[in-house]
């Protein structure tokens, strides 16, 4: 562990998004000179600062400070530069004998050979180590630097546009030329609102000779009631949401749905983000509190939840705390504070007695679920026992729960008390009582000076879509995150969004309406060679839908989908024998509730529906700051074989059918429901090859057509031949990605 | 930087990555990329192995595959593999209170707990003499070629974290299981099946279900694959009503001319890559049914693993928790079938069978769970070995933790007749893949409450778990949310006395 660090601190640009670990045999050369922070500083703060540091002074020995190191513990001087034989620290870290050994047995790997060498050479050569000022410069990372606002670039009318071609002149690349119109509008259609366009969305897009036809369409679809829908499921997979407790058995939660809902009507209303913050985080201490903000504090309750009666009970209300700590941390400030919950952060400047006091700001926090009455009840909730419709919340508990440091992560091991309290790194928290609360986070984190805010969430705006942040570790703004690739444009765009009133879909509004979101996602010759990643975005990128939208746009295609917004989860079909194994407590919804969207699926923690773990949705047991697009054969077998893919398919080809004679006009329609644009001839060549060869395997096996069309009335032949075109068409890559 | 074998850790272009992840078959690129018109040279050069290709291990591995039977719920480690004749002597005794001072339970009353001795009979079996007890009388003629590890410890002792630990070395939900790690440090063998297979019997999944054998924060590939007992092996294996094997053939034509002209269009290599999956899902759909059919396999062999074995009413009466009907023959199906994977070069094969937690009424339910459990294991083992696969393929014997010397007490129990959960001393064992046969590791004290000698936490058994397949547990890593995880967590060393 200790050579990877040493080896990141090299790589770390080239590979910090990557997940990748990279292992070398070898620290240094013989001839290297030891560098204190290259080299030892990450051995000590591996090995030594857990008992050794901020939180806890074993021995009264503290290695993370020069001056203090220097000074010695209980037992007189550790270091003497340049005196081995009577440098302590170095005689017990050379040690075998277990009663004296440094790390002590069971508190972490001890020194390999050639990590002890170079605490020799170290201390050899003058146990050189830079004055604490000058080491406090990892407050010196640009993410915690306050955001100004930087000059546009005379590049470009619009200002995104001006931050990118300035960039892109440098690296002497050109943009891509727009995408064709039909790619626009089913772009923005999936990037918006999740669903396709319908084809006479299609047509009017494509006919429409109005100058600002693209900005009008951008309006209309914001305004869409569907874009809440689209956009709180990125919120969702930050909150982790579920609609189970998790852990074991598949208790439900008959109420997570409200804090769902709560999130689509705030989005929709474009409830600015600053506010949106704090009635999540603390709407329950908003001055007359009312019922909505309440609701809104269902944010924190989708942690996990154990009823299991042989589980430690403190145990597990801790564990929740922790959780709401980190999520709290990752989804406001893009830092991975986790890393801080067992010992000071190994990279940023989180100690551990800072993560508790973040965590001091939840460990009140008292369950209730609130009576909260529905306005319009659509989809007619009943509940089991009584009429009394519920929303998860939480509250402030009237005794506040006293914190303590958890030494090493361990809740029974209690260390020194911690008040609420944020990163000394951070701007300070005004505390409007003694006791600063959740509230008083909650506004300190959308103060206008917190340099991360704003930073992150305009970021993972950014990423939705494009694919990818300015900055690509969106789950890391710390020191080992990787830096932005446009920094100028992140903080124009986190400056912008502030003073927009903290607005996302003037956010949204600015960004689709660049050219730079506009471009080809088509990969040029000279990028394959020159930017493979599209750091500088030099085009679009191809993305693969997420599952619920790759569901949408095939119930959609289908002329399936049921397009009612809000309401509990549902349950879709599994197939009937599926419930060996994972799905044996699935009650399937009746058919008409199925066709509903794919964000109001239950969310099984333990036992998720496969469909949606197939495609990489989140199972809701830990936070998800961007999802994988994987590309797996389960995934062809599902688009090829699933029930309900079929099913859409079939729908597909019966409209075809129905609706027109000619081959041509049934292709046409057939291209236009399902990917949004009439065949090229030479696709027509083909399909009109297949078509010809599919009519005349079903000619051979005419018992099978009444199989394919799934009814033997109408043109059963015809219905089966189109329902096969379909299936081939949605089975494409192209189907399944947002170009 | 210098370069190590282990492909995973090698740093790949960001787009690499994306373009590989998922990607699970064997057919690189290069085989596909005929089928593109224009295609860029510098893309037909990057014919990358996909990340569940086969990869270099650490070091000279002993296994290349592994069979891990999770018997969840927690076997009683005194009434099988660890006897305690001190049990019955002070049978109805308390336990010294030291032993007990600042221990949690999930259900004992700890004041008025007393020892529960075994009905139990241990004899020695083999040239080495391991100890078994009566009720597995099969797996006792293995005793030559089992490694039994008497001082397992694990942190929890909640059914739901424990299982997640043994899963993925941790008991928070979240991380990558085993089986994913490996199919990520190694990648698969298979062709045409996943890399990562799991075998569920007895009608019910572990409690923490698939997190059991998730991928966690590695790519979504590495995740295990459950295999159904009924109907389809994979979910949506077959082809929908009316569509033939012909007509699949000449859809997935159409499919890939149109992925092709796209492809020739674009250049995004995912639409390459998803091309060769669909292949790869084509193959499957071939491979799987193959693996599953049976009539190749002699009546011997479907014999000794007992797959035609019916459960007995009384037998049914006795132990309601093991699974109902057809649990003995699902499970001696899935012992054959493992080995069926472990020939086809599954890299992962991963049972399940619960549940052992047997709070009250243990010496029938135990008994019975050991008549589903122990001839197919036993049969298992000699048939890989008869094979030639027993050297290379790993059997492993693990729950979540064991059961304690104490009878449990809960109130509304008469008197006890089971035992609770006790994380700090049980047994599991392992066979084959270079494990040290006819071998016990540890000691633990006359009670069996705690550890005398080598202890052996869950993630010091993973350590030697991938000892065992070449890794270095230490540099198996990956990087999540800024921090480089393995599967041993902070912990983890290799058990030397536990290999050949």
């Amino acid at each position: 562990m200790v050579t990877n660090t040493l080896i990141l601190n090299r790589y770390i640009d080239m590979v910090v998004s990557l997940g990748i670990c990279l292992v070398t045999s070898t620290a240094i050369c013989a001839d290297e000179t030891v560098d204190f922070n290259q080299h030892i500083r990450p051995l000590l703060v591996e090995r030594c600062v857990r008992c050794h540091g901020p939180d806890i002074q074993e021995g009264g020995l503290r290695l993370d400070l020069r001056e203090r190191a220097m000074e010695g513990g209980d037992s007189g001087i550790a270091i003497r530069p340049n005196e081995i034989s009577k440098s302590p620290l170095f005689d017990r870290i050379d040690r075998t004998d277990p009663d004296l050994a440094m790390p002590p047995e069971g508190e972490g790997e001890p020194l390999s050979p050639d990590e002890i060498e170079l605490i020799r050479r170290w201390i050899e050569a003058g146990a050189d180590w830079p004055p604490d000022d000058a080491t406090a410069q990892r407050s010196n990372h640009w993410a915690f630097q306050p955001i100004v606002r930087p000059d546009v670039p005379a590049h470009a009318v619009h200002p995104i546009d001006a931050f990118v071609v300035a960039t892109l002149e440098r690296e002497g690349l050109a943009p891509s030329n727009e995408a064709d119109r039909a790619t626009l509008l089913r772009r923005l259609s999936f990037d918006l609102l999740g669903l396709p366009p319908s084809p006479e969305e299609v047509d009017a897009f494509l006919n429409d000779d109005n100058p600002l036809a693209y900005e009008r369409l951008v309006d209309r679809l914001l305004a869409s009631p569907h874009y809440g829908e689209r956009w709180a499921r990125h919120w969702l997979d930050l909150a982790r949401y579920a609609d189970t407790d998790g852990y074991s058995g598949e208790q439900y939660r008959p109420w997570a749905w409200r804090w769902r809902a709560w999130v689509i009507d705030a989005i929709n209303n474009d409830m600015p983000f600053d506010r949106f913050t704090i009635e999540q985080l603390a709407g329950d201490l908003i001055s007359d509190a009312t019922v909505s903000q309440r609701v809104a504090t269902g944010f924190h309750r989708n942690y996990l939840h154990t009823r299991e009666m042989d589980a430690d009970k403190e145990e597990f209300r801790v564990r929740k705390i922790v959780d709401c700590a980190n999520v709290t941390g990752s989804t406001w400030m893009g830092l991975t504070f986790g890393c801080a919950e067992c010992h000071t952060h190994k990279f940023d400047p989180i100690t551990q007695r800072e993560y508790y006091g973040m965590y001091a700001f939840f460990n009140s926090t008292d369950e209730v679920d609130l009576p909260a009455p529905l306005d319009n009840d659509i989809f007619r909730v009943t509940t089991d026992d009584s009429d009394i419709v519920k929303a998860q919340t939480l509250v402030e508990s009237n005794e506040p729960r006293p914190t303590h440091v958890h030494i090493r992560g361990n809740f029974l091991a209690k260390g020194p008390k911690v008040e609420p309290h944020v990163p000394a790194i951070l701007p300070p928290l005004e505390a409007t009582s003694e006791r600063a609360t959740r509230l008083d986070l909650a506004r300190w984190l959308v103060s206008p000076d917190h340099p991360l805010t704003s930073r992150v969430a305009v970021n993972r705006i950014w990423q939705h879509l494009y694919g990818r942040g300015l900055v690509r570790t969106e789950n890391d703004f710390g020191t080992q995150g990787a830096p932005p690739t446009h920094p100028e444009l992140l903080d124009w765009l986190a400056d912008e969004f502030m003073r927009r009133g903290w607005s996302q879909k003037e956010l949204i509004r600015q960004i689709v309406t660049s050219s730079t979101y506009r471009q080809s996602s088509a990969l040029r010759d000279d990028l394959v060679e020159r930017d493979p990643d599209n750091r500088h975005l030099a085009r679009q990128n191809r993305l693969r839908h997420e599952a619920e939208i790759l569901r949408d746009a095939a119930l959609s295609a289908a002329g399936l989908i049921d397009r009612r917004i809000g309401g509990p989860s549902f349950r879709p079909a599994v197939p009937p024998d599926a419930g060996d194994v994972v799905m044996a407590q699935w009650k399937p919804e009746p058919t008409p509730d199925q066709y509903r969207r794919g964000l109001y699926i239950v969310v099984q923690r333990t036992i998720p529906l496969p469909y949606l773990m197939i495609f990489d949705a989140p199972d809701g047991n830990a936070f998800c700051t961007r999802r994988d697009r994987s590309n797996t054969p389960t995934q062809a077998l599902t688009l090829l074989n699933d029930p309900l893919f079929f099913e859409c398919a079939r729908h597909v080809g019966r409209r075809v059918v129905q609706r027109h004679q000619t081959t041509n006009e049934r292709l046409q329609q057939a291209f236009l429901l399902t990917l949004g644009r009439t065949p090229s001839a030479e696709e027509t060549d083909e399909l009109n090859t297949f078509l010809a060869e599919q009519s005349k395997l079903l000619n051979k096996y005419p018992a099978f057509a009444g199989d394919i069309a799934g009814s033997s009335t109408g043109d059963v032949q015809e219905t089966a031949l189109w329902s096969c075109l379909a299936r081939v068409l949605m089975n494409t890559d192209e189907f399944i990605s947002r170009e | 930087m210098k370069q190590t074998s282990l492909m995973p850790l090698l740093p790949i272009s960001d787009t690499r990555r994306s373009f590989l992840t998922g990607i699970s078959t064997g057919l690189g690129l290069a085989a596909v990329a005929h089928l593109m018109s224009g295609e860029p040279k510098a893309r037909a050069e990057e014919t990358s192995p996909s990340p569940l290709a086969a990869r270099p291990p650490h070091f000279t591995p002993r296994a290349r595959n592994c069979i891990f039977i999770n018997l969840f719920g927690g076997p009683s480690q005194a009434d099988l593999f660890d006897p305690k004749p001190l049990l019955n002597e002070q049978h109805g005794r308390p336990l010294p209170e030291s032993f007990t001072k600042n221990v949690r339970f999930a259900f004992i009353e700890k004041e008025t707990a007393t020892l529960l001795g075994s009905p139990r009979t241990f004899a020695r079996h083999g040239a080495a003499g391991l100890e078994f007890s009566d009720l597995l009388p099969h797996l006792a003629t293995c005793a030559d070629d089992m490694c039994v590890i008497r001082s397992m410890h694990t942190d929890t002792f909640a059914h739901t974290p424990g299982e997640i630990q043994l899963s993925t070395g941790v008991s928070v939900l979240g991380r990558p299981s085993l089986g994913a790690w490996m199919t990520y440090g190694l990648g698969s063998l298979s062709r045409d099946l996943p890399g990562f297979v799991v075998l569920t019997a007895g009608g019910r999944p572990p409690e923490a279900a698939s997190a059991n054998w998730g991928s966690g924060f590695l790519p979504p590939s590495h995740q295990g694959v459950p295999f159904r007992s009924q109907g389809e092996p994979i979910l949506n294996l077959n082809n929908p009503a009316g569509i033939s094997r012909e007509m699949q053939r000449l859809q997935l034509d159409a499919v890939r001319e149109l992925n092709a002209r796209r492809y020739a269009h674009l250049r995004d290599p995912e639409i390459a890559a998803r091309i060769a999956t669909y292949e790869s899902a084509y193959r499957m759909q071939t491979a799987a049914p193959e693996l599953i059919d049976l009539s190749g396999e002699t009546r011997q062999t479907l014999e000794a693993y007992g797959v035609d074995r019916v459960e007995t009413e009384s037998q049914l009466q006795a132990a309601k928790r093991a699974g109902g009907k057809g649990t003995m023959h699902a499970f001696s199906t899935n012992c054959l079938l493992a080995r069926r994977l472990v020939e086809r070069g599954v890299r992962f094969v991963n049972l399940y069978h619960g549940s052992w937690d047997h709070h009250d009424q243990l010496d029938p339910q135990l008994k019975y769970g050991c008549e589903i459990v122990d001839r197919p294991i036993a049969a298992l083992i000699k048939d890989l070995k008869q094979r030639g696969l027993l050297d290379s393929t790993l059997v492993v014997w693990a729950s979540e933790f064991g059961r304690t010397p104490l009878g449990e007490n809960r109130k509304e129990y008469d008197k006890p007749t089971g035992r609770d959960h006790h994380p700090f001393a049980f047994t599991l064992w392992m066979a084959g893949g270079g494990t040290k046969g006819g071998e016990v590791v540890g000691k633990t004290d006359d009670f069996g409450w705690s550890i005398l000698e080598e202890p052996v936490h869950i993630n010091d058994f993973h350590a030697t778990l991938l000892h065992v397949f070449g890794i270095d547990h230490l540099q198996l890593t990956y990087r999540f949310q800024g921090r480089d995880f393995r599967l041993t967590d902070v912990g983890g060393k290799v058990i030397e006395s536990a290999l050949a």
